[in-house]
């Protein structure tokens, strides 16, 4: 039996138990029946199991280059590295999706053996969602909609090998997946609140039996959002990380709803609060992740990531609405029992702040959104075809991303109800005075556009008011528990982590932002062509060009410029290269980067003499600060992590053997 | 010092600094040409800028962009001359004036609903709260808060 056959039969085994669970979940919760549940907790777990062997199957078929199957002859080459063989499988439309289910099985089972003990009828119902939504997945792959172990009748001699962009750099091991973990986890959240409105259990526990989940989804969206602006960075060769299209829309609208969740679901917890809102958030959330799977994976939307396109799209587009029907029909029946008592508090309390906050990141999505759909729409109803693109997301996005940045630093500093005149005065004076030095430090270094110097200010501003919480938090702990500075802050970290955890994740996002107000305002480039000997100079780097030549190897033949750079200290080899591989028609930018914590030297050849390497035509970008983003990104996920982590104390819930056998020392 | 003549001097330096970025400076030739080609699409890309784009039609149309501003054509003529031949497709942020105005509108109008309703649902602070509570209670209350505090690290 081969692979294909192996990995096509798991996937028609676990449909079977996956519709079985479905209908062993819905009854186990009408009833309480804790037998029948028993039944579909082993079929979560075996359904898991079976998604996992297809999915290794189909790594493996890809890595011994099996034609026979589809998949493989058209995403896979006998030259492919087996590295990038094997990361194929999220190389097309097919392999993505066994990849989504497999993701999905795994939270089912999750579920199925951990949740449903905390809160049982509940996560049986939950449980009961995710069994149906596995359910449609498993039948998308299992039928030609997007059958990933779809045979050839003749296997070809070799295959066409993957996309040129998708086996250009090591990062597609790590950008796809980090999405697809986050798009994936956002359907537990969505999971429990469809159960809680149905069983019309009002109540918050919905929600705090998926706070971790819906943290853990919204960093990996975020992370995966900064993996994919890096790739995009390292392989796209033309000098930035975000160009504001579909694809990056479609990630980005799902983190923005996810953000504002993270922040409105403090309210209801505290104040009981904002229960209709927060629930609608989840389903947006949830809709929004099969939406611009929808948008980037049924053609509607050219986008430079659209790898593939399939009859998947109308399948994709029912699936969709009845998410949306199902959801808001359930909202509207239980919204009378949801209704919140009383108002939300002064303008200067912490829970309005939340409010303005959501106000705005609901209208950075709508924007998103809008300027994502409107061409198309446009075109369909008059026939105008016209563009929506960088400067028109830039500035509508940029002015709500800096009243954001303001919110996040006065957000946290504001006492729950409202605050006084002497709490504002203690809270922001330190706060008010790095803003200023902040924007005195930007315009200093260089960077003097208005929006640049704003950010510096606001970031300033932020950073100040987290310094302020921690250095109160670890005097604090010092007076009353006695410890030393390092040990309070540790455990400041350990033990409100959420808190103290979501503070660093503000600094990462501060970082994010420095780095794209510094690169955005104060990139410069110089494009000349050059013969060898020869040299450019921009921005105080002299790039001379020393060969041009060209390189074989077995799955691509590249041209390779050798580039010198000096300057402003660093001293750099870069090769940008022209790479081209047997299946795509044009030859693929790769560019020369070198990365430094000031500065990065972006170089790319841009065309050359192709007769006798003579001349080539070279473009240098000088970005400053983009390293930060990447940087950035990493404080976002430490940071979440921190938060995420569970407290040790709130352990004892889980493992009363073990603690009170510490304690007891 | 005193606490608020710390913030009126951080506020005043921040004004200054604000001002500062924001004042009136002449373009150069370059600057004029980054401006002209950010807003420009590249015709045979994907939504890429004329000015980021690396593919040959984009160099040939900054080049002309180049050669308008070097014969001291206004930004306002270039525009004109970029969509007499593409039509407003050309520009990745489309014209307010036209049919396309609702994606300049919409975002707009949402953000104001949204602070309407928001500022509706806040307790107005003139409105007393209900019989504020008496020292006792909120010395016993600070004690409490100090406790959780502290128990919460």
């Amino acid at each position: 039996m081969s692979a294909g056959d192996l990995g096509a039969a798991a996937l028609r085994a676990a449909l079977f138990l996956s519709l079985w669970g479905t209908g062993a979940a819905i009854y186990a919760a009408w009833r309480r029946d804790a037998r029948v549940l028993a039944s579909a907790r082993v079929a979560a777990g075996i359904a898991f199991g079976l998604v996992v062997v297809a999915a290794l199957s189909m790594m493996f078929a890809l890595a011994t280059h099996d034609f026979s199957i589809l998949y493989v002859a058209e995403n896979n080459a006998r030259e492919t590295p087996t590295f990038y063989s094997i990361i194929s499988l999220w190389a097309a439309l097919e392999g993505s999706i066994l990849l989504w289910t497999a993701i999905l099985a795994g939270a089912t089972a999750f579920i199925a053996f951990r949740g449903t003990l905390a809160i049982p009828r509940l996560a049986t119902t939950a449980l009961a969602v995710m069994f149906a939504m596995l359910t449609f997945f498993l039948l998308l792959i299992t039928t030609p909609a997007a059958d990933p172990f779809a045979r050839l009748a003749v296997a070809p001699d070799n295959g066409n090998g993957p996309n040129a962009l998708l086996q250009n750099h090591p990062l597609m091991a790590l950008h796809p997946p980090l999405l697809y973990l986050g798009y994936v986890l956002t359907s537990v959240p969505f999971a429990y609140a469809i159960a809680s409105l149905i069983l019309g259990e009002g109540g918050d526990r919905w929600l705090v039996a998926t706070r971790r989940f819906a943290l853990v989804s919204w960093a990996l969206l975020g992370v995966g959002i900064i993996a994919g602006a890096w790739w995009s960075y390292a392989v796209l060769g033309w000098g930035g990380y975000w160009a504001w299209d579909p694809v990056e829309n479609a990630a980005i609208m799902p983190w923005l709803t996810s953000t504002a969740y993270l922040h409105s679901v403090m309210v209801e917890e505290k104040r009981s609060l904002l229960r209709t809102w927060n629930l609608a958030l989840v389903v947006a959330t949830f809709a929004l992740t099969i939406l611009g799977t929808f948008l980037t994976r049924s053609g509607v939307v050219n986008s430079v990531h659209s790898f593939s396109l399939s009859a998947i799209g109308p399948l994709l587009l029912g699936y969709l609405v009845a998410i949306l029907v199902l959801s808001v029909g359930l909202l509207l029946w239980r919204s009378a029992r949801l209704r919140d008592a009383g108002p939300i508090g002064a303008p200067l309390s912490r829970e309005a702040i939340f409010l303005f906050q959501n106000v705005l990141f609901m209208a950075a999505t709508l924007t998103v959104l809008l300027g994502t759909l409107y061409p198309l729409v446009a075109e369909a109803i008059s026939g105008a075809q016209l563009s929506i693109g960088g400067p028109y997301f830039d500035r509508v996005e940029i002015p709500l991303a800096l009243a954001l940045l303001f919110l996040m630093g006065i957000g946290p500093q504001l006492p729950w109800h409202g605050a006084s005149r002497a709490t504002l005065e203690r809270q922001f004076t330190a706060p008010i005075v790095a803003a200023a030095a902040g924007a005195i430090a930007a315009l200093v270094t260089g960077t003097t556009a208005l929006a640049a110097v704003l950010t510096y200010a606001l970031g300033a501003f932020v950073v100040a008011t987290v310094v302020q919480e921690f250095t109160r938090g670890v005097r604090a702990r010092r007076t009353l528990h006695g410890e030393g500075g390092i040990a309070a802050f540790s455990n400041l970290l350990r033990r409100s982590g959420r808190r103290y955890g979501g503070y660093v994740v503000h600094v990462g996002i501060v970082l994010v932002a420095l780095a794209v107000a510094t690169s955005q305002a104060r990139t410069v480039d110089a494009e000349q062509t050059l013969a060898p000997g020869e040299a450019l100079v921009v921005a105080g780097y002299t790039v001379r060009l020393d060969t041009i030549r060209p390189v074989s190897e077995p799955q691509r033949d590249s041209i390779v410029a050798d580039l010198v750079v000096t300057g402003n200290g660093a001293s750099e080899h870069l090769r940008p290269a022209l790479v081209q591989y047997p299946n795509s028609a044009a030859a693929v930018g790769s560019p020369g980067i070198g990365a430094g914590l000031r500065d990065d030297l972006y170089t790319i050849l841009a065309a050359y003499d192709q007769r006798t390497f003579s001349w080539a035509t070279i473009r240098m970008r000088v970005i400053p600060g983009v390293s930060w983003l990447w940087l950035g990104g990493a404080v976002v996920g430490i940071g979440a992590l921190i938060a995420a982590l569970p407290a040790p104390r709130r352990r004892t819930v889980r493992m009363p053997v073990a603690e009170v056998a510490v304690s007891a020392k | 010092m005193n606490g608020r003549v710390v913030i009126a001097i951080a506020l005043l330096a921040l004004a200054a600094a604000l001002v500062f970025a924001a004042r009136p400076h002449d373009v150069t030739a370059d600057e004029r040409i980054d401006q002209i080609t950010t807003e420009l699409r590249c015709p045979v890309c994907q939504g890429l800028s004329v000015k980021d784009s690396t593919s040959e039609t984009a160099r040939q149309m900054r080049d002309l962009v180049a050669q308008r501003v070097r014969e001291g054509k206004s930004n306002a003529d270039i525009e004109a001359e970029f969509r007499a031949a593409y039509g407003d497709w050309i520009f990745l942020s489309p014209p307010v004036a036209s049919w396309s105005g609702l994606v300049w509108l919409v975002p707009i109008a949402a953000l104001g609903a949204g602070l309407v309703l928001v500022t509706g649902r806040l307790r107005s602070t003139d409105t007393p709260q209900a019989a504020g509570p008496s020292a006792s209670e909120v010395a016993a209350l600070r004690e409490r808060v100090a406790r959780e505090e502290a128990a919460e690290g």
